[in-house]
């Protein structure tokens, strides 16, 4: 996927300017400082670096931009002008947006045109299709920061030729797992800092035990969703992918419920922003499979199949 | 050697000596094999292995190795482990003890003791934790007391695994006062053929009696036994620690994943829930991502600390989602069988459940993350 790569003091200043931009920039003024620092660029010549830096730090800064887009464009091997878009898969699915002319999908914003990947007799094919023509909706619902565009409608039959889907879910899963990772990263630093200054019974609650444990738990569950992100980028195959997404998903959520009990009364408020990165958490577990819908779906394959994945080798 | 070649020439000489490397008892045969057949076999294997050179790689030369990266050690214990070869539970106590033993002891003790560990000729067990000092390590009593002689330790060890079949002890034992806490603990290797130390195995809940009290009383052992200075006990201990948590994590998880395929290729399917087994192939994938990252960190000569604490909870969690996974997959193997192949899973499901107690419990653990990973103030 990536000729050359980032190293050294290229990787550190990259990841700077990244940082720099997703805690700045949030929407089209993050997508226009991102194509501004070489990001775009970035993608396909180490495709890990940009992948992993941008979307960890986009959710440790909770910012939005159409990243995700870019990469499933990028592993669809599609030039997106700035004019299109690409729809993703209908919340918690993976499947491809269209299935014979019904079109059922997302977008990170709306733009003149829509490149939609539909599920043919012979495998997958892509066509680029009028925004005028299908139905959109920006979406309020549990993440509003979001701002995911539901995308309904008809499309006839797909011109722009066969493309490779379970390339683009692969790389999108490892896109959302590290952002998975970075937004839970930030909502235990808030826990941490709240446990820290929050006085009861005349010292900081992080001195009790049940406090502590659950933060440790947090930690855990976020190294080792870190652990099995950095395992599937060895060898990127359907089944790492989806095991980084779901164990992204699913240690994400564990995050989000100690730490919302651990803020207590004040997380469960607006005044505080663990709300915001508890949304992000909740919803981008639904985009391109659940944790749990992943989960089962690899334990039914392993039962058919009667065998585990290979071994990580050493 | 580095690994890729050490890789594919030890898979091939292991095909070549199937034959003499299977072990005389086990699922093969009428007899439930006893830990003295594993102990037996575990002897046999590292023999064969010392002397075609495979364990003799990743060890320094000064100590009978060969040298070259310690990820070599790594894949000689998963490799044996995938095939069966040897009873995991205990097989990696070398890798635990010897490192540590390399960097404290005067160079010509560890360069005589290290091959015949080695070379499965010899037995070491550890001697750390005590009947009041399980957790708390700073606490122990075992005493030593320097004499014109060398020491005089007596005192009383426990969970101290194969002692019964240890040639040679790594004893932490109190050489200062009780108050001295840590600074005044001082470790020593120990001949467990010398007068006054009585072993006791403890009959446990899987059937293996992998572990003992040991008696020590009036013990003499000489000052050239001595693991560092006196009053280097802690600094010991904490060396030690971390190699509990590397190559023999990753063997750990090599014996897990071996056995959860065993099971999903031996039980019906409609006893085994879809989402479970996604979820148990998601945790035991995690720990060892994890593992694998911190046996890469040790080869390349990083130091470990803390953060294993995070892989020793993932060991438990892991291990336990496996055999809880196994239970319901199995549940004529744990609940009535008493063949061969049932007392082994029922054992195995058993020992699991130690998993989050012994080597620091689960609750210790969250208390290092979340003292030194996540710098919360100390709560003592």
């Amino acid at each position: 996927m990536s000729g050359s790569t980032l190293e050294g003091a290229d990787l550190a200043l990259f990841e700077r300017s990244v940082r720099a931009a997703t805690e700045q920039h949030t929407g089209d003024a993050l997508d226009a400082a991102l194509v501004e620092l070489g990001w775009t660029d970035a993608l396909s010549f180490d495709t890990r670096a940009a992948v992993s830096r941008l979307f960890e730090l986009q959710g440790e800064a909770c910012a939005r931009s159409s990243a995700l887009g870019r990469v499933v464009a990028f592993a669809l091997d599609q030039e997106l002008d700035d004019a299109t878009a690409i729809v993703l898969p209908a919340i918690g699915r993976v499947d491809a947006p269209a299935v014979g002319g019904r079109v059922r999908g997302l977008a990170t914003s709306v733009r003149a045109s829509m490149f939609v990947v539909a599920t043919t007799a012979a495998g997958f094919a892509g066509s680029t299709v009028d925004t005028a023509t299908l139905e959109t909706r920006v979406v309020h619902g549990v993440d509003p920061e979001l701002a995911l565009v539901e995308v309904h409608g008809e499309i006839a039959r797909p011109d722009a030729g066969a493309v490779d889907w379970v390339a683009a879910v692969e790389l999108a899963q490892l896109a959302l797992a590290h952002e998975l990772v970075g937004v839970s990263r930030r909502a235990l630093a808030l826990a941490r800092e709240h446990a820290l200054e929050r006085i009861q019974f005349g010292q900081p609650i992080a001195m009790f035990q049940a406090v502590r444990h659950r933060l440790a738990e947090a930690l855990v569950a976020v190294e080792t969703a870190a652990a099995v992100i950095d395992a599937a980028w060895l060898d990127v195959t359907p089944v790492t992918a989806s095991m980084a997404k779901a164990s992204a998903g699913r240690s994400a959520r564990v995050v989000a419920k100690h730490c919302q009990q651990v803020l207590a009364g004040i997380g469960f408020t607006t005044e505080h922003d663990l709300h915001l990165y508890l949304r992000r958490i909740w919803a981008l577990d639904q985009l391109f499979g659940s944790s749990a819908v992943l989960t089962k779906r690899l334990g039914q394959d392993l039962l058919a199949s009667r065998e585990l994945p290979p071994l990580l080798p050493l | 050697m580095e690994l890729h070649r050490f890789r594919r020439e030890l898979d091939v000489w292991l095909d070549d000596h199937a034959d003499e490397l299977a072990p005389e008892t086990g699922l093969d045969h009428a007899a439930v094999p006893t830990l003295d057949d594993h102990m037996a076999q575990i002897a046999k294997v590292r023999r064969l292995t010392f002397d075609a050179g495979w364990a003799r790689w990743g060890w320094p030369e000064r100590v009978g190795g060969l040298g070259g990266t310690s990820l070599v050690r790594a894949y000689l214990s998963e490799a044996l482990t995938v095939r069966d070869l040897v009873y995991s539970g205990v097989y990696s106590m070398p890798e635990v003890l010897g490192p540590s033993v390399i960097a404290f002891a005067p160079p010509e003790l560890s360069a005589t003791m290290l091959p015949p560990l080695l070379r499965g000729d010899e037995v070491w067990c550890q001697g750390f934790s005590e009947p009041g000092t399980g957790s708390n390590l700073g606490s122990l009593t075992c005493r030593s007391v320097r004499t014109d002689d060398g020491w005089r330790v007596t005192g009383q060890k426990v969970w101290t695994s194969l002692a019964q079949y240890a040639q040679r002890c790594v004893l932490l034992t109190r050489s200062g006062t009780v108050e001295s806490a840590h600074r005044g603990i001082t470790a020593l290797f120990v001949d467990m053929d010398t007068p006054g130390i009585t072993p006791r195995p403890i009959e446990t809940m899987h059937g293996e009696p992998e572990f003992c009290e040991v008696f020590f009383d009036d013990v003499l052992v000489p000052f050239d036994r001595t693991l560092g200075k006196e009053g280097d006990g802690w600094a010991f201990a904490m060396d030690l620690l971390p190699y509990e948590r590397s190559t023999s994590l990753w063997q750990r998880a090599a014996f897990l994943h071996r056995r959860l395929a065993d099971a999903l290729a031996q039980a019906d399917a409609d006893l085994i829930d879809p989402a479970k087994l996604g979820e148990v192939t998601q945790l035991l994938y995690a720990f060892r991502a994890r593992s694998r990252a911190t046996v890469h960190r040790m080869a390349a000569g990083e130091p470990l600390g803390a953060e294993t604490s995070i892989d020793k909870v993932l060991l438990a969690s892991s291990e336990q989602a496996v055999f809880d996974l196994v239970g319901d997959a199995l549940p004529e193997a744990i609940t009535l069988g008493d063949d061969v192949t049932s007392t082994r899973w029922r054992s195995e499901f058993l020992y699991s459940r130690a998993a989050s107690i012994y080597g620091g419990s689960s609750e210790i653990q969250r208390n290092i993350i979340a003292r030194r990973l996540l710098d919360l103030g100390n709560d003592r």
